[in-house]
């Protein structure tokens, strides 16, 4: 793959958000002020962080539908370990966290041991890892941090919410592995023709071991950062997560069959839905109303990308 | 070479069959019965008129949903939009109740509409090769957030009564419990005895050897999103009838639990297996473990824990299944 | 035996009798992307005849099935059914003109039952219109004992059945369609003898009610037990037709292969080494069984065999795709557990495989990221893969193998076949191995490619290394062979030196029925 047939996807979707922030900006001052800016960012955060990780899981030929219960299943965990248990705060943020990991490891080990498609093993942990945070919670929320814990989602360093400082250094890392790595050039390698890669000594399972798990870490690390900011934990955090994920790194440029994709994509694509939610939210779309927006260019963005695959005649 | 009329048995005995082609069905219409039997025990109250009465009627339109899902996975393919689906159906005919259509508009025209889209759904996967999940992803998100929007969640009440036909109780029976039982003989038929319905196995067996066998797969596939859409809007309306409001808005995790219903009943999750009465019963028995769990004062909350090991092991038991075959 | 045929003579189609022909070809073409697979070739098939097709790999048989399946459509020259020019648009098609193939693959559904795979896209109905599931088990029933198949269960879903009686459900489902002309693709090449055996026995029924049946083997006593006439086809062009009776082994061969062997293959060089490899008594489940053999520095030792005999099972076990469930691989004499094959690659020992574009090659990546991937630990620079390095190394290699592309970031599925397979070993040879293993390293590759893949093979050899190559074409084994190995049934059946390895010896190993099971 040359580096300008892959940079392709991405050129045009950079153009496109150029264009939707100078539509948007034009349609409301109050979108390109710096103040909006950041806060848009500070929301991005979390899809962002594991839409990294997604990336790597969609490059592979795979995906991970239970991101968004792992992100609850963290959060209510941190809670418990925190009020029920009473451990000391971080402790109880870094054993949530490993919970969390394990969680993602889980599914990659029912991914590889077992041969199950990916789809379905996530599709079965998304019900089970929502269901122990809903009966671990009893659906009850935890409060009462203390103040210096509202630092992650809610504090700034250099006047540039914290979290965008953890998502640009997570961003850099993910593009840093996929594509300067042996471990970047393996998982490529797998998702375009994971038979091939393991006759050429790749190492598939343990590649796609550490995949899943690092989708459950950066869940993970999103769930600390979003209880942070909205200071309290509830069990149905993270609902629908998934959806926001996925449809940012297909827009991305990430192809769903696999072997194709990068990090940059996948940030142009969020920073686009984000974009557009804004935009429209301030122009006086209702809320929720725009997901429907993000429907219709995910099902778009796929179509293209589909009729493009065929006149190369792939 | 001549054939020889003797009374040799032609294959196995219909006993054998029933045992052999029903295996996940009647292991889920046993742990059915296990419950009842061992839950009712221990809590007579559970098999009361009318907890019997809620676990049957009160779940059928998710019954009546799997039916359409079990051909979706059936024919190799998966559908997550449906809890939106039923959403936005239960919505459409609620409005055009209170908007004072007549009652007959108000049943047709969602189920129609959801004929219409899932039909689109199963163009856009047969002909552009996007696999079902991405296409359903993104329709989860247009219906949900169409619907959203369009409504801002608001309740719907005061329907006429003799619209609300979940409700109606022809010979003491509530009619939701007769669509469940009807829709899913007529579709168990229907898949066993038609060529269409063969050809869903065939298709999601083998795409090449469908092929071969003059079976045309694009077609199937689409007709297969149709018929789960005509399933799908029946579920809406009885989602819509069986109370007095209607809250416009997407039923958490609905397709979850549809998809679940498929999967415990026997659907394959690999496709070209299954039948739609094992999803049936499927559906019967989570209503049962979420009721048992109510009546043994186990936490409601654990219920989607209990799903999720479930799907899992079944989908194990499947992948084992299937390396033994091999 | 089947019905006894009319005259035969050397080619077919004269006009007076191809009014009752079930299929005849004239002067068919057809290419692909440029390149003449099968050119100019007649030939008919008469009633109740078995038309045995031969020909080595790559000489055009498989393009003439699918041309007559309805799957490839000719580029010049005529079908005819019944003496009337057909275009078959699609497999369909073909089926109506009583047409039926036996896969190779076995085209099923897994998941349903005997009787319905039978019956599937034209199963019986009832007066309604429903599918009449008795009528359809007692026809099922019917077809498999008139098969003399009486053993099968019609209730019985096909995942847990053999090949031999899949195979035998694809026949029964081609009655079922009334077929009067019946492909058979290489249909013994996966079976047991005791299935060979009764598979015979089938073609035999089928002939004596008058069905035409194509069959395409490359098993000698199968062709002299069953055929009526043979057809040859080399390089794409039609050799002869003959009557069986006109021919003996020796002769099929000589016009198959066209030419003489020995001059076409380079000549050993230097000297055989010390033991590279070694395998004692190593076996793999039931595919592999008790392998026991030694490979030299500086030798090219071939592993003969039919497909399914275990030759391509023992490279994977070498290579730590299936490590061995017993014995013992030394490698330069010492025991080594080969797990992976990246513990493999760590041993020097490479392997190109058998299946280029599913196993070889990642087809969507360039040239220089194929070549990378066995090589990523070798190219890196602290922990980054060096980019700069990566292109040299692909660079080095379109030199020193001749690849022709017009660079290293072209993408691999846009080269030939023979440049594919030259990317392959450009990724093996770049982790310098010491012992290479090559599957088929000549599989479907023109002969000019061909001839370069042979020379380079023995300046590695005559560098020093140690080379294992399976083949399935005799005249290769034998041209390039220094020691020839006869697989089957998942053991080493015979072994020849150079000097004994002769097409009739090897041939007579390889297709020796007795070989499959031996004990």
């Amino acid at each position: 793959m040359t580096l300008s047939r892959l940079l392709r996807h991405e050129t045009i979707l950079a153009v496109l958000t150029v264009i939707a922030l100078i539509v948007l900006a034009s349609l409301s001052d109050k979108f390109f002020t710096t103040e909006n800016l950041l806060n848009q960012g500070r929301l991005m955060s979390e899809v962002g962080l594991v839409a990294l990780a997604m990336t790597f899981v969609i490059v592979t030929g795979g995906i991970d539908l239970s991101v968004g219960s792992i992100l609850g299943l963290t959060a209510i965990l941190l809670g418990v370990f925190w009020k029920n248990l009473g451990l000391p705060l971080p402790a109880a943020i870094a054993l949530a966290m490993l919970c969390g990991t394990f969680a993602g490891w889980v599914n990659g080990y029912i991914i590889t041991r077992f041969n199950v498609p990916a789809l379905i093993a996530t599709l079965a942990t998304l019900a089970l890892y929502r269901g122990l945070a809903e009966g671990i919670s009893q659906a009850r929320s935890v409060r009462g941090y203390p103040e210096w814990f509202f630092f992650f989602g809610q504090g700034e360093v250099l006047g540039v919410p914290f979290q965008l400082w953890l998502l640009g250094i997570a961003t850099v890392i993910a593009a840093v592995v996929l594509g300067l790595t042996p471990f970047g050039r393996a998982t490529y390698a797998i998702g375009a023709n994971e038979t091939a890669a393991r006759f050429s000594g790749i190492r598939v399972n343990a590649t796609k071991l550490w995949i899943y798990s690092a989708a459950g870490f950066l869940s993970a690390l999103a769930a600390v950062v979003f209880v942070s900011r909205v200071t309290t934990t509830r069990s149905d955090m993270g609902t629908g997560l998934e959806l926001d994920v996925i449809t940012g790194v297909v827009l991305g440029g990430t192809s769903i069959f696999g072997g194709r994709g990068t990090i940059i994509g996948t940030v142009l694509g969020l920073i686009l839905i984000q974009a557009l939610k804004n935009g429209l939210a301030l122009s006086g779309v209702k809320g929720d109303g725009t997901i429907v927006v993000i429907g219709l260019v995910l099902i778009g963005a796929i179509l293209v990308g589909a009729l493009f695959d065929k006149n190369r005649g792939g | 070479m001549t054939v020889e009329a003797s009374p040799a048995p032609l294959g196995r005995s219909a006993f054998q069959r029933f045992i052999g082609g029903y295996g996940q069905e009647i292991v889920v219409f046993l742990s059915i019965v296990f419950l009842f039997i061992v839950v009712g025990a221990i809590n007579p109250r559970f098999l009361s008129d009318t907890n019997i009465n809620s676990i049957f009627a009160g779940n059928a339109y998710i019954a009546v949903a799997a039916i359409g899902m079990s051909m979706i996975i059936i024919a190799g393919h998966i559908d997550v939009s449906v809890g939106a689906l039923i959403g936005v159906i239960a919505t459409i005919a609620g409005t055009l109740a209170v908007s004072g259509y007549p009652v007959w508009v108000a049943w047709t025209v969602p189920v129609l509409f959801s004929i219409v889209v899932n039909g689109l759904v199963g163009a856009l996967v047969a002909y552009t090769r996007i696999p079902s999940i991405v296409v359903t992803l993104g329709m989860l998100s247009i219906l949900k957030g169409g619907l959203i929007s369009a409504t801002a969640g608001a309740w719907i009440s005061d329907m006429p009564p003799e619209f609300m036909i979940a409700q109606m109780r022809p010979f003491g029976i509530p009619s939701a419990v007769y669509f469940m039982v009807i829709l899913t003989i007529i579709a168990s038929l229907f898949i066993r005895y038609t060529d269409f319905g063969r050809s869903i196995y065939a298709v999601g067996g083998n795409m090449e050897a469908a092929r071969a066998a003059g079976i045309n797969p694009e077609r199937t596939v689409v007709g297969v999103f149709a018929l789960h859409g005509f399933f799908a809007g029946i579920a809406g309306i009885l989602f819509a009838t069986q109370l007095q409001v209607i809250q416009s808005t997407v039923p958490p995790n609905l397709e979850l639990t549809v998809i679940t219903a498929s999967v415990i009943g026997g659907v394959s999750i690999l496709g070209g297996t299954g039948t739609v009465i094992g999803s049936t019963l499927a559906a019967i028995l989570f209503a049962c473990i979420g009721s048992a769990l109510i009546f043994l004062n186990v936490s409601a909350y654990w219920l989607r824990a209990v799903l999720g090991l479930m799907i899992l092991a079944t989908v194990l038991a499947d992948m084992a299944r299937r390396r033994r075959a091999k | 035996m089947g019905s006894g045929t009319q005259n035969s003579d050397s080619a077919g189609g004269d006009g007076a009798t191809s009014g009752f022909l079930p299929i005849e070809l004239r002067a068919v073409s057809k290419s692909f992307a440029g390149i003449k697979v099968v050119s100019n070739v007649s030939f008919d098939i008469r009633p109740g005849e078995v038309h045995a097709l031969m020909g080595e790999n790559g000489a055009g048989k498989s393009t003439m099935i699918k041309i007559m399946a309805g799957l490839h459509q000719a580029d010049e020259g005529d079908i005819l059914v019944n003496g009337k020019v057909v275009k078959f648009a699609s497999p369909k098609d073909a089926h109506a003109a009583g047409i039926a193939t036996v896969h190779q693959e076995l085209l099923l559904f897994p998941e349903l039952t005997v009787a319905e795979n039978i019956f599937l896209g034209q199963t019986p109905k009832t007066a309604m219109g429903l599918i009449d599931w008795q009528a359809m088990r007692v026809r099922a029933r019917d077809l498999l004992n008139s098969l003399d198949s009486h053993d099968l269960d019609i209730d019985q879903k096909v995942a847990s059945l053999s090949v031999g009686n899949r195979q035998r459900i694809e026949i029964a489902r081609a009655l079922a369609q009334d077929a009067r002309v019946l492909i058979m693709d290489e249909p013994t090449a996966a079976l047991a003898e005791a299935d060979v055996q009764r598979l015979m026995a089938i073609v035999r029924n089928l002939c004596a009610r008058g069905v035409a049946i194509v069959y395409v083997s490359h098993r000698m006593p199968e062709i002299f037990a069953l055929a009526n006439r043979v057809t040859v086809l080399r390089d794409g062009q039609h050799v002869a037709t003959k009557p069986v009776s006109e021919v003996d082994e020796a002769k099929l061969v000589s016009m198959m292969v066209g030419r003489s062997i020995d001059r076409l293959y380079p000549p050993k060089q230097g000297e055989n080494g010390n033991v590279a490899l070694e395998l004692r008594k190593v076996s793999f489940g039931k595919v592999v069984r008790d392998i026991s053999f030694s490979l030299r520095y500086g030798e090219i030792l071939g592993l003969a065999g039919l497909v399914g005999s275990g030759r391509t099972e023992t490279a994977l076990t070498i290579f730590g795709i299936t490590p061995p469930t017993s014995g013992d691989i030394l490698v330069d004499g010492k025991p080594q557990v080969i797990s992976s094959p990246e513990a493999a690659r760590d041993l020097g020992i490479a392997y190109v495989p058998e299946d280029r574009g599913q196993q070889g090659l990642i087809k969507a990546q360039s040239i220089e990221d194929n070549i990378a991937l066995a090589n990523l630990r070798r190219l890196m620079r602290g922990i980054f893969v060096d980019a700069a390095r990566v292109t040299e190394e692909a660079r080095k290699a379109i030199t020193r193998f001749g690849i022709r592309a017009r660079g290293p970031e072209q993408l691999v599925r846009q080269l030939s076949g023979g440049n594919q397979q030259k990317v392959v070993l450009g990724k093996w040879l770049a982790t310098n191995p010491r012992i290479l293993i090559m599957d088929e390293p000549t599989r479907g590759i023109d002969v000019g490619a061909k001839a370069e893949i042979h020379q380079l093979m023995r300046k590695l050899a005559g560098e020093g290394m140690a080379i294992l190559m399976i083949s399935s074409e005799l005249p290769e084994v034998l041209g390039m062979s220094d020691r020839v190995l006869v697989m089957g049934g998942g053991r080493v059946v015979a072994e020849f030196d150079k000097a004994h390895a002769t097409a009739e010896a090897v041939g007579a190993e390889m297709t020796r029925s007795d070989a499959r099971d031996a004990a």
